[in-house]
C-alpha cells in the first residue's frame, strides 16, 4: 500500500514538471533564458540540458542537507550550491563545447539566478527526501527543456527556414524556393510573440480539457 | 566565547559547504583548464590564420601594455605570424576589444610584417543584433579592411565598399556596430604599433 502510494507520488511529481506545473508555461519562471536563447534549437537544448544538470545536482545536495539548514541562512546555502554546479556546467561547456559556450554567452552563468532552480530548492528539495527531490528535478528540468526546444523550433523554422540548422523550408533565392525568412522571429520580438502564443495555446487546451 | 560559539553554531554548515564546494570547483578547474586554454588559443589562431594565410605558426610575444586614449589601457598579447622553415615574419595578429551596440565586441586584428597595412579583422566574440549588427561578420564588410592602411580609418555612410582605402562604408541598419569596429581598430592599431616600435619588434625581418 505504502509502495503504491510512493509510486503514485513519484509519477505525479514527475508529470507535474512536464505539464500542469511546467516551469515556463504554467509557473512563468526562467523567462530570461526562455526569451534569450530560443532563436535556434541547438542553444535552447544546451541551455535545457545545463539546467537539468544544475537542477538535479542542487536538488540532491539541498535535500541531503535539508535537516541541517538554518531558516535564515537557507537562501544563502541554496545560492552557494546552485552557483557551484552552474560554474561546473560553464567550465564543461568552455572545455568541451566552446562554440556553444560562446554562443550562449552570459546566459549559462545566469542560471545561478534562474528562478526555476531556487524555486525547486525552496519548495521541494528542502522539504522532501532524496528520491522525490530527484524526480522533481528531472521532471521540472525536462519540462523546461522541452518548452525551450518547442519555442526554439518554431522561431528557428520561421526565422531561418531551418531546424537544428538543417534546411526544412525552401528559402527563396537564385536557385528557387518560396519561403522568405521572417527575420523578426529570431529577434527578441519573435520570442515574445511565440511565447505569448504558446501560453495562449496552453491556456486554451487547459480550459477545454477541464470543460 | 559565547559569541564565537553562537557564530559557529549558526554558520558551521555554510563554512563547511563553502570549503567543500570550493574544493570541488578547484578540482574541476584544474582538470579542464588546459583544455579551455587550448580552445581559446585555437580559436584565436584559426581566425588569425585566415587573415594571414602565409603564416604557418604564431609565436607569442611578451604581453605589452598599450594606451588606448581616454585614460584606458589594455594588456595585449601580440602573436608573430611566422612562415617556416626560414622563420620569416609575415605579419602580426592580436586581440582587440571595445563596446558594441549590445555588448562588448572582441576582434582579431592582423597587420603585415611592417605594420603598414591591415590584413583584416575577424570577430572573436560579439552579441550584436542578429540580422543587423552581426553583419560585421560578413565578408562584404570585412573585405573593406583587407589592405587598408594601418592608420586612422574613417567611417562613411555612403561610398564604394570595394575601394580599399582609409574610408570604411558602414553597414546599412548597423551604423553603431560598424562604428564600434572602426573605433576598436583605430584605438588599438596605433597604440600597439607604438608599443611594438618601442620594443623594437617591427621590421626585424625574422
Amino acid at each position: 500500500m505504502a509502495a503504491e502510494g510512493m509510486t503514485t507520488r513519484t509519477s505525479r511529481t514527475f508529470v507535474a514538471g512536464l505539464w500542469h506545473e511546467n516551469p515556463v508555461l504554467r509557473l512563468l519562471l526562467g523567462m530570461c533564458p526562455t526569451l534569450a536563447v530560443t532563436a535556434a534549437v541547438k542553444p535552447a537544448l544546451t541551455m535545457g540540458l545545463s539546467v537539468i544538470f544544475v537542477l538535479v545536482c542542487s536538488n540532491v545536495a539541498v535535500s541531503l542537507m535539508r535537516h541541517l539548514l538554518k531558516p535564515h541562512l537557507r537562501i544563502l546555502m541554496f545560492t552557494l550550491t546552485i552557483a557551484t554546479f552552474v560554474t561546473i556546467a560553464d567550465l564543461y561547456l568552455k572545455a568541451f563545447l566552446p562554440e556553444m559556450s560562446e554562443r550562449l554567452g552570459p546566459y549559462i552563468p545566469l542560471i545561478i539566478v534562474n528562478c526555476v532552480i531556487i524555486c525547486r530548492a525552496e519548495t521541494c528539495a528542502s522539504k522532501n527526501g532524496l528520491w522525490i527531490s530527484l524526480v522533481d528535478a528531472v521532471g521540472m528540468g525536462l519540462g523546461f527543456t522541452l518548452t525551450l526546444c518547442v519555442l526554439a523550433a518554431i522561431r528557428e523554422l520561421l526565422g531561418t527556414g531551418m531546424i537544428f540548422e538543417k534546411p526544412i523550408l525552401p528559402v527563396a533565392g537564385p536557385q528557387g524556393g518560396w519561403f522568405v525568412p521572417w527575420t523578426a522571429m529570431i529577434l527578441p520580438v519573435g520570442a515574445f510573440i511565440t511565447l505569448g502564443l504558446l501560453l495562449g495555446g496552453v491556456n486554451l487546451i487547459t480550459r477545454r480539457t477541464k470543460g | 566565547m559565547g559569541k564565537v560559539r553562537f557564530f559557529l553554531r549558526e554558520s558551521w554548515l555554510l563554512i563547511v559547504a563553502s570549503g567543500a564546494f570550493g574544493l570541488l570547483l578547484a578540482v574541476t578547474n584544474a582538470a579542464w583548464q588546459d583544455r579551455i586554454e587550448a580552445n581559446r588559443r585555437h580559436k584565436f589562431e584559426s581566425r588569425a590564420a585566415a587573415l594571414v594565410p602565409q603564416a604557418e605558426t604564431f609565436v607569442e610575444m611578451d604581453p605589452i601594455r598599450v594606451e588606448l586614449g581616454g585614460g584606458k589601457t589594455d594588456t595585449v598579447q601580440v602573436r608573430k605570424a611566422v612562415r617556416e622553415p626560414d622563420q620569416t615574419c609575415v605579419g602580426w595578429a592580436f586581440a582587440a576589444k571595445g563596446s558594441g551596440f549590445a555588448d562588448k565586441i572582441e576582434l582579431v586584428l592582423a597587420v603585415d610584417a611592417a605594420f603598414e597595412t591591415l590584413r583584416g579583422f575577424a570577430v572573436l566574440s560579439s552579441n550584436e543584433t542578429p540580422g543587423f549588427g552581426d553583419k560585421i561578420k560578413n565578408a562584404y564588410f570585412q573585405d573593406q579592411f583587407k589592405g587598408a592602411p594601418a592608420a586612422v580609418l574613417t567611417l562613411v555612410k555612403t561610398g564604394e565598399p570595394t575601394q580599399i582605402d582609409d574610408q570604411i562604408v558602414a553597414i546599412t541598419g548597423a551604423t553603431v556596430s560598424s562604428e564600434a569596429v572602426v573605433h576598436i581598430i583605430n584605438a588599438y592599431v596605433g597604440a600597439v604599433r607604438d608599443a611594438m616600435q618601442d620594443k623594437g619588434w617591427i621590421n626585424d625581418g625574422r
